[in-house]
């Protein structure tokens, strides 16, 4: 097991007690809303999962969160850093220790596991040890108890686009791994794989988070995983917030809801 | 099929991708106005022929020299009896092996320019991320690309004709002569391959707070790389050809060898040195496209089980070529220390002061003008004799796709085959005999002036140019000739409803952009005497006149722009 010890908490800063926080935060693509001042905290530790039909604005929920989006209005804080205000340098400290995985993977094919794993580590690495690696990999060990955790770990010297769907998804968690973030985002990590395999992936997600106490936030197509494994459900609704509760609080219309209005008030927009 | 096009000169990409990515609108306007389009252009070009021949004066005076007949005859008689004793044959060995070693150093350094360059001229590396306010990165990014449009636009002959006045002769002439432009045009190739490179992947590494060179390094190389080492190889292809012509201006190897030979007029070892080249040629090409195949085995997923490996022969002719890296410098006694001698900078300065600000001449303005138009009328002129050339060539050339073509008994067969053979060779021929060589030979049998220039480049474009025409002949959709066949057309018949029709578009784009490349290449044919602006600025770079040389590269880089341009244009329409 990596250990992810570090106590957001004690590392967070100023803010510690939020790991996210929202105020107010449009974003406006061309003519149309992606986000309508969104507001909403995630603590540390939290465990959420977003919900909501095709062009809801999970997609830039996520990218407000990791800093890869641009908020039209309003403030995006992530561990105590407003994305707005803070320096490139300070941008940079803060993406490093957020995680995302991707729905497509996002994995580089043609690269060795190892050095799709190491690439976790481009945020702390200088520049030479990286070129260094490449021919030599460095850090190997993190990099197979990384892929241990993930369970392939005889996947070390492989070509990535050789494995598998869920394997490359593998790839791409021990990637966020060897990284120690102290926040984990999923973009709808499990879409491309098939209902045994995205099972395997999210329960894997969710035992890393409750391992390390890592914040996870992910977004989901699939409802009923969203209820089953997730303390707290945000439902997205054309850019709105519909409802954020526990689940245990969340009633069965308010979900059918979500999808439903969307569907007769306007053709659901393509997001990803 | 889009890399392996790209990758024939890189001068612009044929299929456009580029273009249609940054920013061109997908042109899908009315059919009837891009026939209109096309017949204007039809007549332009007719029109443009007949002016190019006015300017080089065919049918106003005398073009050929009976008297010279006799001595070209004699040079193609000499070919089968090259000169083969043991001391022109070391010698030989010798300059062959200065003219690869050469060619090696220079396509390693363009491949250093190449991947520097292509990366900071790539969109992806200037698109500086959601906080870039305004449209700094993109006014970069066109910075960058401008600064390299400088040393593309520059032949190598130029850039040897510089450099030796800055070293004098020295081995760094070459190198840095075929390192420089190389370099630039594999920046530009290698950055349109990494803004083809899926983005995802780089994206990713920069959200989780990676800098943009690793991120750069992890996310979008590897996917490029194998197509950028594939395109390295086939830069070694040109380099070697280069390097040879690079000779005839003063640099050493065989290029050298062959203006000594000229010199004295000794037939039979011009045609010894010739072999060697063409030894060499063939070797870098068979090398090349044996290593671009592998690797498009490769990409078709070769996997062979159990672990990754990869391919023995990729790795081997990488580590080949380091091993020749470090022979060539070796072979040649390159010494950095060149670079950074006093007398190398004494030289420099010197050139600098010499050519700021630049000068008119004494030809004026005028004269300019007039020798911009004859060299353009040499573009011309070797391009429509390069297109036809290659056009008559190809087809003969090219294993046609079967059916109907196999018909006929074993003597029409052998007959085909004899005919596959020779126009093969001919084509192998027509390009491994370098432009100045061509040149020289057609001084010969004509009086000087821009036609023996034209003639020996458009007799060597014709030899490159068939050969991708006969790629292109080879790689047609067999469906519609089937379709044919199945109803009874007669070979011919299907060759002009089928074959001709398809492969058409091909064959224009190829030939526009071919005419790109000409309009560089006139300086290669100037230097030995062939006129137009590369004959002025050899003349003016020997005479010391640096400023007149100055304006003269201007011109020729804008002319070099224009018809970029226009080719541009015309394929749009084309296509």
């Amino acid at each position: 097991m990596i250990a992810m010890t570090r106590v957001p908490e004690a590392d967070g800063g100023d803010t510690g007690a939020t790991t996210f926080e929202l105020r107010e935060v449009s974003v406006r693509r061309g003519a149309t809303l992606a986000l309508d001042r969104v507001s909403l905290t995630v603590r540390p530790g939290e465990r959420v999962a977003i919900i909501g039909p095709s062009g809801a604005g999970k997609t830039t929920l996520i990218g407000l969160l990791n800093g890869t989006a641009l908020a039209t209005s309003g403030e995006v804080r992530a561990l105590g850093c407003s994305y707005r205000h803070a320096s490139a340098r300070r941008i940079r400290a803060t993406q490093r220790r957020i995680g995302t995985i991707h729905q497509r993977f996002d994995v580089v094919a043609q690269l060795r596991t190892v050095h799709n794993v190491n690439a976790g580590r481009l945020g702390v690495w200088p520049f030479w040890k990286a070129v260094l690696s490449l021919v030599l990999p460095r850090e190997v060990h993190g990099a197979r108890e990384a892929l241990e955790q993930v369970g392939i770990a005889d996947k070390l010297h492989e070509r990535t686009g050789d494995l598998s769907g869920g394997e490359q998804q593998r790839v791409a968690i021990a990637r966020v791994l060897v990284q120690r973030p102290d926040a984990i985002l999923a973009d709808e990590p499990v879409a491309s794989l098939d209902p045994t395999r995205g099972l395997e992936i999210m329960e894997l997600l969710l035992d890393i988070s409750a391992g390390a106490g890592t914040t996870l936030l992910a977004s989901l197509h699939d409802v009923d995983m969203a209820l089953d494994k997730f303390e707290r459900v945000i439902g997205l609704r054309s850019g709105a917030i519909a409802f954020d509760k526990r689940r245990e609080e969340l009633a069965d219309d308010e979900v059918r809801t979500l999808y439903t209005i969307e569907r007769t008030d306007e053709p659901s927009a393509a997001e990803d | 099929m889009t890399v392996s096009l790209r990758a024939l000169d890189g001068v612009e990409s044929v299929d456009g991708d580029a273009r249609r990515r940054f920013g061109g609108r997908p042109e899908r306007s009315g059919g009837a106005r891009r026939s209109r389009q096309r017949r204007l252009w039809i007549l332009v070009v007719v029109a443009a022929t007949i002016g190019s021949l006015a300017v080089a004066g065919v049918g106003d005076r005398a073009v050929v020299r009976a008297e010279g007949l006799p001595a070209f005859g004699e040079f193609f008689a000499a070919a089968l009896a090259p000169r083969a004793d043991a001391e022109f044959l070391t010698l030989t060995a010798t300059a062959a092996l200065t003219t690869l070693a050469y060619a090696v150093l220079g396509t390693a350094l363009s491949l250093v320019i190449g991947v520097v360059g292509g990366v900071l001229t790539s969109q992806t590396w200037w698109s500086l991320g959601p906080r870039s306010h305004g449209k700094r990165g993109t006014v970069y990014w066109a910075l960058a690309r401008a600064v390299m449009v400088v040393p593309r636009g520059i032949h190598e002959v130029v850039w040897g004709l510089i450099f030796l006045i800055v070293f004098g002769l020295d081995p760094m002439v070459a190198v840095l002569a075929i390192g420089i432009p190389f370099g630039a045009v594999t920046a530009k190739v290698f950055s349109e391959l990494l803004d083809e490179t899926a983005r995802q992947p780089y994206s990713a590494l920069l959200a989780a707070g990676a800098g943009r060179s690793a991120a750069i390094l992890y996310g979008l190389l590897p996917p490029a790389m194998s197509d950028l080492l594939s395109y390295a190889f086939y830069r070694f292809e040109c380099a070697i050809r280069s390097a040879a012509v690079l000779g005839l201006v003063g640099a050493g190897g065989l290029g050298f060898q062959l203006s000594l030979s000229f010199q004295s007029l000794r037939y039979e070892e011009i045609w010894t040195l010739l072999y060697a080249l063409i030894v060499l040629c063939v070797a870098a090409d068979f090398w090349s496209s044996r290593v671009r195949a592998r690797r498009t085995q490769r990409v078709g997923g070769a996997r062979t089980g159990g672990r990754y490996r990869h391919d023995p022969f990729l790795v081997g002719s990488c580590l080949f070529g380091l091993v020749l890296i470090a022979l060539s410098v070796w072979w040649i006694g390159l010494d950095l220390a060149v670079l950074f001698s006093g007398e190398t900078w004494d030289y420099l300065r010197q050139l600098a002061t010499g050519a700021w600000p630049p000068a008119l001449g004494e030809a004026g303005a005028g004269g300019l003008l007039e020798l911009s138009m004859v060299t353009l009328a040499m573009s011309i002129l070797a391009m429509v004799i390069g297109f036809w050339g290659g056009a008559a060539l190809a087809f003969p050339a090219a294993h046609l796709p079967r059916g109907g073509y196999t018909a006929g008994g074993a003597a029409a067969r052998a007959g085909r085959l004899l005919i596959f053979a020779a126009s093969r060779l001919l084509l192998v021929v027509l390009r491994a005999i370098p432009p100045p060589v061509w040149a020289l030979l057609f001084l010969f049998v004509l009086y000087p002036g821009i036609l023996p220039g034209a003639l020996a480049l458009g007799v060597y474009t014709a030899g490159v140019l068939g050969r991708l025409m006969a790629e292109v002949a080879e790689n047609l959709d067999e469906r519609p000739l089937h379709a044919l066949r199945a109803q009874g057309a007669p070979a011919p018949l299907v060759f002009c409803y089928g074959v001709v029709p398809s492969a058409t578009p091909r064959f224009i784009a190829y030939g526009l952009y071919r005419w790109e490349v000409t309009i560089r290449e006139t300086v290669v044919v100037g230097v030995v005497g062939a006129g137009g602006l590369g004959y002025a600025l050899a003349q003016q770079l020997n005479g010391f006149d640096y400023a007149g040389a100055l304006t003269t590269l201007l011109v020729l880089i804008l002319l070099t722009l224009a018809v970029d341009f226009t080719s541009a244009a015309v394929r749009r329409t084309v296509r």
